[in-house]
């Protein structure tokens, strides 16, 4: 339905009397801003804190996980063959070294220097490397989902679950290229 | 000579009292403001309906990602998607949508565990936003590889659900249960990723010939939240196809 609007001729320019409801509407509203912020934040926010450093040791061993992830993937990358899955492992290896540095940037100082020795050390045909590696990504991800029940925080938590989504995939990919059915790679 | 000055001098009382009837005049002249607007209004104009006061509590999230799952399970549980679809991957997809059910009964023991109701019904917001016009095009178009383009758009819209929805989740054990729901949504994204496009090749973002991206496995490191995108249908006048875009849940498409 349309709706039109037109200037009003009748329309005044600004009054002393329209100056000071102004000035008075101003006011009350500078009053009511602070109450009027918090209702605005409540809505859609929760009253978990955002960070909380008990949860320190919960993301230094998965800090811990995500290297050895990255250091067993550049052993299969090192192993595989074909230009494709070298670079589809070497993509992964990429994701695992970014997980390990968001982890490390959230931690910051509070970072206890992780173990960097490989998880496995994948060999044989590319099959045979893409089931180990994608059993260490959905061990991988039963960590990580484990810890979310302990992290209190939310802004780790919502790391945490941003990797998670993408490790389940990287599992499922590896089940599937390493000849699994559809439906046994998707896990149903 | 004298001088005499008939003008009177302005005194601080005179002062103090000429501001204080200025002051009140100015307050009894607001409170008497006309509050006809300025602007004349032609025609009519929708009624705005106000949302409810209402709070995004662990049990609502639990009630809308039901919601999402009924409506992902009755789209591609659809005779039109699965009867669309290549004889070979039909069976997938209808594992897909039997494993959206599957996760309705994991989500009710979690609400009736805190006092919560569950919700039976799909998604009336989403629907209407996106749901149904994708179900119109994939019917409209009768093309056969619509039936997993729309398959891996909504594995790929309830793990970004799952994921969107950690960040509201007050307590830490939910926010892992519904982890393992979004997983696993996020696993049968990937697998409809494959069969668009299989391979190793296809784990990495591309771009065809033509500069059009392609469906990648693994599109990006992390999660992302922003809008599932998808064409579907029929190609129109210009040659392009409609591409509908799929939101996660927000604050007016929650099951309060």
């Amino acid at each position: 339905m349309d709706t039109h609007q037109v200037e009003s001729p009748n329309s005044h320019s600004t009054s002393r009397r329209q100056l000071i409801a102004s000035l008075l509407a101003g006011g009350a509203a500078v009053v009511a801003a602070p109450m009027l912020a918090g209702r605005a934040s409540a809505e859609g926010a929760t009253d978990a804190p955002h960070r909380d450093p008990a949860d320190n040791a919960t993301l230094n061993a998965g800090l811990e996980r995500e290297t050895r992830m990255a250091a067993t993937y550049r052993i299969a990358v090192a192993s595989a063959s074909g230009d494709d899955n070298k670079a589809a492992l070497s993509l992964i290896l990429d994701h695992h070294v970014a997980y390990a540095q968001a982890i490390h940037g959230y931690l910051a100082t509070k970072v206890i220097t992780p173990s960097s020795a490989p998880l496995a050390s994948p060999s044989g045909s590319f099959a045979q490397i893409a089931v180990q590696l994608a059993s260490l990504e959905d061990e991988t991800t039963n960590i990580h989902i484990d810890s979310l029940a302990a992290i209190k925080g939310l802004d780790a938590s919502t790391l945490i679950a941003s990797i998670v989504t993408v490790e389940a995939r990287h599992a499922a990919a590896l089940t599937l290229v390493a000849g699994a059915t559809p439906i046994i790679a998707a896990g149903n | 000579m004298n001088t005499q000055n008939s003008s009177q001098s302005i005194s601080r009382r005179n002062m103090l009292r000429t501001s204080g009837v200025l002051a009140a005049s100015g307050v009894v002249l607001a409170a008497c403001g006309s509050s006809k607007p300025t602007v004349t209004r032609i025609g009519e104009s929708p009624t705005t309906l106000k949302l409810d006061d209402v709070a995004v509590t662990d049990i609502v999230l639990l009630r809308t990602a039901m919601s999402v799952e009924t409506m992902v399970s009755g789209l591609l549980g659809d005779s039109a998607v699965i009867g669309l679809a290549d004889p070979k991957v039909a069976p997938v997809i209808a594992s897909f949508a039997s494993a959206h059910i599957a996760h309705l009964e994991e989500i009710r023991p979690l609400i009736a565990a805190r006092g919560g109701k569950a919700f039976e019904e799909t998604n009336e917001k989403l629907m209407q936003s996106y749901g149904q016009t994708a179900l119109d095009l994939v019917k409209e178009g009768k093309v056969a590889a619509d039936a997993l383009a729309l398959t891996h758009a909504l594995e790929t819209l309830v793990a970004g659900t799952y994921q969107y929805f950690v960040s509201l989740t007050v307590e830490p054990g939910l926010r892992a249960s519904m982890m393992r729901l979004g997983v696993k949504a996020s696993r049968r994204a990937a697998i409809a990723a494959q069969l668009i496009r299989g391979g190793t090749a296809a784990f990495a973002p591309a771009n065809d010939d033509a500069g059009v991206p392609l469906v990648s496995t693994l599109p990006s490191a992390f999660g992302s939240l922003s809008a599932v995108q998808v064409a579907l249908g029929p190609v129109t006048e210009t040659g392009s196809r409609n591409t509908i875009l799929m939101d996660t849940p927000s604050l007016n498409s929650l099951i309060y």
